[in-house]
């Protein structure tokens, strides 16, 4: 029997991006607010100090920063004629636990999304006819414009003190900055970060080909700064542990510093770590929540009600909450209907190694998660996809994160991977290697979907989220395509050799590492029947419910989606401040 | 690189026993003596310490000596030595700091700054502006090379909570004012992270104290990015006092290792 506790108003399940600033505003507002973390509590001060923190082995590798799989995972599948497994290690991405969440371990590469990529469906009938969209594809617009967004874009960008250049100042065109951006209503906060050798190679080679190459958007801060909350954020010494690890520096921005260090002493809020949410309580006409159900560090049950639920949690999680608790209506595969778990999407990676042989030194070991120069002529719809036959596109980018030796060693494929062979390419290419990345978006098919394993359970014996997902032919088109463009760039860096990678070329794995930017299976919308949560990312049936992070998402764009999950974040926090608070019901009418 | 690390292993074979015992920086630790220059330029981690822009060779090291000295054609306006002393352990009586076994390239920086007024210093602004750039690569290898002994028969009273707070700012930094370890930068102990990031062990308190207070009264400004500006803004006085007399205790030696060498990678 669950031990019930005192009534919060706002109860918050997860401690990161999202959660941390929920708590914030809304405790700010007068509302008493509890924080409910699966993980512990860590701080800059003394957890994430190096030369602790610099542990490649350890937090690199083993990734102590993040999910415990032994405890909690998901099993995994490329379609349903497969069985799914769990997945007993982390690969193709690594969710954080923990206070501040996967904010603590991430590279800070802070974009916003394209004005089209909002209304993506609108946009392409618009431009190329609706028989441009492959009839596979479930995408969709968002139900929220940039314009809409862009305060909140905005203010977060304050939040981590962010560093780049302008391209498009209120309407008007910035040189420098990136030409394909929505119309900015502030400069950045902070200059770009300094330009490696690497980037400049890369710069040079790209104006060549008539690309337009513009600095990494980077919440590595680049001079002192003080943000809106009060935090004191520090110059980046460029230290190359930013992705994997915790910044020790207070130089990359997290939830830590720069939220939960300026809302922990307010009477109303509250943190609980080691706090497993079991599911969300639903009243007994199932038209709102009650509450939640946890389990506490103790091990014991716990039962919290609260007057609204904000599911703030890794988006996977998230998801899986919502199957677990019925909010919202489980998406079947077969017939297309119910809404959650529908449109999950991931992220297209390739990549175009430049090796120079020795006649370069870009010591790569001074580097920064979001240190790097980017060309967005290949991404969403800055170019045209008349006959093309696909839609999306991605970012090609030089960055600089790390020289990092065992995940940085950079050797030609037909090499060795051991013995003398290898220590010489080692030693020949170490420092004198870069890579022409494309980072691409994703798109949605009717098979790719989240849902509860029928086999697996977690340690707390509920079903494991089972995720369905393979590459769509779309993205392999779109792969193809774009990988070819940036790879123009790479051959005109007068490299000794180019050797290009793709991820989209036949099954998706989950086991190397890809990027942890997942998304959709709660996605938002202004049609019940197509999304889980409304524009204003409120459960269609639970008022009382908001969803946050990137499972909104109707499908992925082709940037990385920090930066519009918290556009989303505050816009929806603006939402229940405003309209919500005043007077509690389905702010777009309820379930259909 | 490689051939660079060839040759000076073959000049220290070469020249072993020809530079005198006198003209040698004398052992600091009769246990366990300290190697020549040539020997400490054969091992990689060293001749990386030592070097600003190439490899430091026998020349340039007499040649530091000799700047230190005060023997240059013109003459620095002041010897090194009758601050820093011969061996670089500079002087607590006043805010001399210790120079020995720094990083070169951060001392030739140093030089540069104070002649072009970035670190502007009543004492060191003339002395670095009668120096070309090449005496000023001399000098600062001929440092980076020399190490000397901490005095540990410091008779200054132990205030045991003050070092405490320096220990504890300097492993892990403070939660509450939001400063981050000083290891982070300095490395382990305080040792130094070469070419850039000059080393606290063994530093002087008086001196540590002096530029903490300069970059927080923004009279020092040529720390790169400003990273020390913005962590000694949030240093109250007893913080600065604590890390000074908590790394003015730490032993500044870079051990030569032979596992240093990267004999494996070969």
């Amino acid at each position: 029997m669950a031990i019930r506790l005192p009534r919060t108003e706002v109860l918050i399940v997860g401690a990161g991006w999202t959660g941390l600033t929920a708590a914030y505003e809304l405790a700010n507002a007068g509302r008493k607010c509890v924080v409910l973390e699966r993980g512990g509590f860590r701080h800059e001060v003394p957890d994430l100090q190096s030369p602790e923190m610099h542990d490649e082995l350890k937090y690199g590798q083993r990734y102590k920063l993040m999910m415990d799989t032994q405890r909690n995972t998901l099993s995994f599948r490329n379609n349903t004629s497969e069985t799914a497994l769990p997945m007993r290690r982390l690969g193709s991405f690594l969710p954080g636990e923990g206070l501040g969440g996967a904010g603590v371990h991430w590279n800070g590469q802070l974009w916003r999304p394209l004005p089209s990529d909002l209304r993506i469906r609108s946009h392409y009938t618009e431009r190329y006819g609706a028989a441009s969209i492959p009839p596979d594809l479930t995408i969709q617009d968002w139900g929220v414009s940039y314009d809409e967004l862009e305060p909140h874009f905005d203010f977060f960008e304050k939040i981590c003190g962010t560093g780049g250049k302008v391209g498009n100042l209120r309407g008007k065109k910035t040189p420098g900055g990136n030409p394909f951006e929505g119309p900015r209503s502030n400069p950045y906060p902070n200059p770009p970060m300094k330009q490696t050798l690497s980037m400049k190679l890369f710069e040079d080679a790209a104006r060549k080909e008539g690309f337009n190459p513009f600095p990494m958007p980077s919440a590595n801060v680049t001079q002192r700064y003080v943000n809106p909350y009060g935090a004191v954020l520090h110059p980046c010494t460029y230290c190359g542990y930013c992705e994997r690890f915790g910044c020790g520096y207070f130089a990359k921005a997290d939830p830590i510093i720069c939220v939960y260090d300026w809302i922990k002493d307010n009477p109303n809020f509250e943190l609980r770590t080691n706090a497993t949410v079991m599911r969300v309580n639903k009243a007994p006409d199932g038209k709102s929540a009650t509450g939640v159900t946890y389990v506490g560090k103790d091990g014991r049950s716990y039962e919290q009600p609260a007057d609204m639920v904000l599911l703030c949690a890794y988006g996977l999680w998230n998801v899986h909450l919502m199957l677990l608790s019925q909010i919202g209506e489980p998406y079947n595969s077969e017939t297309g209907t119910g809404t959650v778990g529908r449109n999950y999407a991931y992220q297209t990676l390739s990549s175009n190694r430049v090796f120079f042989n020795g006649r370069h030194k870009f010591n790569p070991f001074m580097g920064a998660g979001a240190l790097g120069t980017v060309c967005d002529d290949m991404n969403g719809d800055n170019f045209d996809h008349s006959g093309l036959g696909f839609v999306g596109g991605g970012y090609i980018s030089v960055t600089q994160t790390n020289g990092r030796p065992i995940e940085n060693m950079p050797i030609p494929a037909k090499t060795k991977t051991w013995g003398a062979e290898f220590k010489t390419a080692a030693r020949q290419n170490y420092n004198s290697t870069l890579s022409v990345s494309l980072h691409g978006s994703s798109m949605t098919t009717r098979g790719n979907y989240l849902d509860l394993d029928p086999t697996y359970t977690d340690d707390l014996g509920r079903p494991l989220l089972r995720m369905t997902f393979d590459f769509p032919e779309n993205d392999k088109a779109m792969s193809k395509h774009c990988t070819a463009q940036a790879r123009r760039i790479a051959e005109a860096m007068d490299g000794d050799l180019v050797e290009s990678a793709e991820r989209a070329t036949s099954h998706y794995s989950v086991v190397p590492y890809q990027t942890t930017h997942n998304t959709g299976g709660a996605i938002m919308g202004i049609d019940p029947t197509t999304s889980a949560v409304n524009r204003y990312c409120q459960a269609w049936g639970q008022h009382n419910v908001f969803v946050f992070g990137a499972c909104l998402f109707p499908q992925n764009i082709g940037y990385n989606p920090t930066g519009t999950v918290m556009g989303l974040a505050y816009w929806t926090i603006n939402a229940i401040k405003n309209d919500y608070l005043g007077s509690p019901r389905p702010l777009m009418g309820g379930a259909r | 690189m490689k051939s660079a690390f060839a040759a000076i292993t073959v000049l220290a074979c070469l020249t072993a026993g020809s530079l005198a015992q006198s003209t040698l920086p004398s052992p600091v630790n009769q246990m366990q003596p300290r190697s020549s220059p040539e020997a400490l330029l054969a091992l990689p981690d060293t001749a990386f310490r030592a070097r600003v822009d190439r490899p430091v060779t026998r020349d340039m090291y007499a040649q530091g000596r000799l700047v230190a000295m005060g023997g240059t054609p013109g003459g620095a306006a002041i010897a090194c030595v009758s601050c820093h002393r011969l061996t670089g352990e500079g002087d607590s009586a006043g805010v001399f700091p210790r120079i020995s076994e720094f990083p070169a390239w951060y001392l030739y920086k140093q030089l540069g700054d104070y002649a072009s007024g970035s670190r502007p210093n009543a004492i060191m602004t003339p002395i670095a502006q009668r120096l070309s750039a090449q005496q000023r690569e001399a000098v600062s290898a001929y440092y980076a090379l020399t190490p000397s002994e901490v005095d540990s028969r410091r008779n200054r009273e132990i205030d045991e909570p003050l070092i405490q707070w320096g220990a504890k700012l300097s492993a892990i930094g403070s939660a509450e004012r939001g400063i981050p370890a000083c290891v982070n930068c300095h490395g382990p102990d305080g040792e130094g992270l070469p070419p850039s990031v000059p080393n606290l062990a063994g530093q002087h308190s008086t001196y540590i104290v002096s530029q903490l207070r300069a970059w927080k009264i923004d009279e020092r400004r040529n720390d790169p990015m400003g990273v020390m500006k913005a962590i000694a803004d949030k240093m109250e006085s007893r913080d600065m006092e604590a890390v000074g007399e908590y790394f003015s205790r730490l032993q500044a030696n870079q051990k030569p290792s032979p596992n240093r060498d990267r004999a494996w990678l070969r």
